[in-house]
């Protein structure tokens, strides 16, 4: 079954379509890259997929049902989570506020249940991120490289189906990719039926996690498949490089 | 052990998150504010204090909406007219008692809120801050417009209205003329200050609960917030109609102890004020309007009083004293921009951690010598 389904999406701001009439699927528990260079689009769609920007044309499916023209927070409901490219903690709050706050709250149960249940899993969350010692920190004392995990336990905290994460290995340094390459690894071993999708510059550390590649260029797909086949393909070369390689 | 390691976590959390030492300042406060009609039975006093209280509600409920959701409004005084103009309105034609006519205008102030609100939420920060400034400002001309003076009393107002509890309950009670007055003056006391614990407490308890969670999110980052799932929109409307609700309130229930409603309760100066208070106690921590206000009036209205009086005659006295208590809230505005409240919380955590560091330390020591007699 697919999980996402986007058809035909295209966004034009004015004059510049900054996504054109794009299709592809994300299955169930696969992880899947969009790369391309500055300018493709990547983010572009994001917005889109999350619905933080409406498509001029084109539909989204989640599970079958049409997400087209949802707010961000209906979609976020529906099961879809997102990390931002420039991190976007909630200064004042307490590491483990940030993760509480995205946690959904049920009707009816009483308040300090909630919070005693919901600590130790927003507890956890943080545990698997690396993230526990810094829990009653407020975010803004927390470095870069922290809150790039905390917006991953973030988004997690939201229980979601479809994560979409927006370069989290950007502004890393080899040592916090490699940390993070485990534990979204480790993340996907302990939820395997929810799919990943990644979008990111530092191709390296992206092609050794991923099962397919979708690839953009001026708003355009011009290659899909394996992350081997991508890195063998001459128009995605072109793209990267220039011609006459 | 696991248990144990939790129940630390849990209640140094919720000291982080629900600041405790606050909770007994304000209770002290309370204390003492019973208090002073027994200890010091002046009317002038007393009448300060009234004021003190209503418009602490309103600052109180002013922070929980800009405080804490960060929709910076300046046009407070709009609620706190449409709650005082409500009851006389009502009491004017129906001749009802204020049980009745307050929580009708509270009615209708809340249910104008919504309509209200969703327009003016639409456009953020200083823009949001002028549209509310200048809604107030639009309905004092209206009102003293011609056609509709029979309603609203035009220039002059709507008054006398009935107090909260007449003089002629407490004559029925075998109180002469005076005493009665002076029962009046003192029901409307602790009316008032009952209002002012009760709102505060309810609005303390929304601040610091999981929606007050979700409002420091919305005021930190509004994109974020919407990408956690929460609906910015619902949340900013219901602070929104709950800050009205208590700002109707403090009106509805002024009028009816001034006991005649004019263009004042619209004015600017009422919707200025409890910007003042707020950042003069701290912004953010609802206790902190609270603290904010009664050092502002009990500044301006007694203590100034008191230490100018024997330099000046009265006529100097009111030019001379809104210059200095001016220059006095400016500096300690400057010098302690969090808030005189978070200033005096903070040094209270301070101590606090000093204290767990030193019986640390003792442990340490402790142990130290321990391993040196072995």
């Amino acid at each position: 079954m697919h999980l996402l389904e986007v058809e035909n999406l295209t966004k034009r701001f004015g004059g510049l379509t900054a996504v054109n009439n794009v299709s592809f699927n994300v299955d169930e528990g696969e992880i899947v890259g969009i790369i391309g260079p500055n300018g493709a689009g990547k983010t572009t769609l994001f917005n889109l997929i999350s619905g933080f920007l409406q498509p001029t044309s084109g539909t989204m499916k989640f599970k079958e049902e049409n997400i087209t023209g949802l707010a961000p927070h209906k979609i976020v409901n529906k099961g879809i989570a997102r990390t931002f490219q420039v991190v976007r903690p909630f200064r004042h709050l307490p590491v483990i506020a940030n993760v509480m706050v995205s946690m959904k709250s049920p009707r009816g149960a009483r308040k300090i249940e909630w919070l005693k249940t919901h600590e130790r899993k927003a507890l956890d969350l943080l545990e698997d991120v690396g993230l526990s010692e810094l829990m009653l920190e407020p975010a803004e004392n927390v470095g870069h490289g922290d809150l790039k995990r905390l917006e991953m336990a973030r988004a997690l905290a939201t229980e979601p189906d479809l994560l979409m994460l927006d370069e989290p290995f950007g502004g890393l340094n080899p040592l916090e990719t490699d940390f993070l390459t485990k534990s979204i690894l480790r993340m996907h071993l302990d939820e395997p039926s929810r799919g990943i999708v990644i979008v990111e510059h530092k191709l390296y550390a992206l092609m050794k996690i991923v099962q397919r590649v979708i690839v953009l260029h001026q708003g355009e797909k011009i290659a899909e498949g394996k992350p081997e086949e991508i890195a063998k393909n001459k128009r995605v070369i072109e793209v990267y490089m220039g011609k006459g390689m | 052990m696991v248990t144990t390691h939790f129940r630390r976590v849990y209640s140094s959390f919720t000291s982080h998150v629900f600041d405790i030492p606050p909770r007994l300042l304000a209770l002290l406060l309370f204390v003492i504010l019973l208090c002073v009609p027994i200890t010091r039975p002046t009317p002038s006093i007393q009448g300060m204090l009234i004021d003190t209280f209503f418009i602490a509600v309103l600052a109180v409920s002013w922070d929980l909406l800009v405080g804490r959701s960060g929709q910076i409004s300046l046009g407070h005084a709009l609620f706190f007219g449409i709650g005082a103009y409500g009851t006389a309105i009502i009491y004017k034609f129906f001749g009802l008692p204020p049980w009745v006519t307050i929580p009708l205008a509270v009615l209708i102030g809340v249910s104008l809120s919504l309509p209200i609100g969703l327009p003016c939420l639409r456009v953020k920060g200083p823009y949001l801050a002028l549209v509310t400034m200048a809604l107030p400002l639009i309905l004092t001309p209206v009102l003293a417009w011609g056609p509709i003076t029979p309603i609203t009393g035009g220039e002059i107002g709507i008054g006398p209205l009935p107090s909260l509890i007449p003089t002629e309950f407490w004559e029925g009670l075998g109180f002469g003329f005076r005493p009665a007055l002076q029962m009046v003056k003192l029901a409307n006391y602790y009316l008032a200050l009952a209002l002012l614990f009760f709102s505060s407490i309810i609005l303390y308890k929304i601040a610091n609960s999981k929606t007050g969670m979700v409002l420091i999110s919305i005021l930190d980052d509004e994109i974020a917030s919407k990408a956690c799932g929460i609906d910015v929109t619902k949340y900013k409307l219901v602070t929104f109609a709950i800050s009205a609700l208590f700002a109707t309130l403090a009106g509805a229930t002024y009028a009816h102890v001034v006991t005649i409603v004019n263009a004042w309760f619209l004015s600017l100066t009422v919707s200025i004020i409890p910007v003042i208070l707020t950042f003069l106690g701290g912004i953010g921590t609802i206790y902190g309007p609270l603290i904010g206000a009664h050092i502002y009036y009990i500044l301006d209205r007694d203590i100034l009083k008191r230490v100018l009086e024997p330099f000046m005659t009265s006529t100097q006295l009111s030019y001379i004293k809104p210059i200095i208590f001016s220059v006095i809230v400016i500096i300690l505005i400057i010098k302690w921009p969090r808030g005189i409240a978070r200033f005096v919380t903070d040094k209270l955590q301070d101590l606090e951690e000093a204290r767990d560091i030193e019986e640390r330390g003792k442990w340490i020591w402790k142990v130290y010598k321990k391993k040196k007699k072995a």
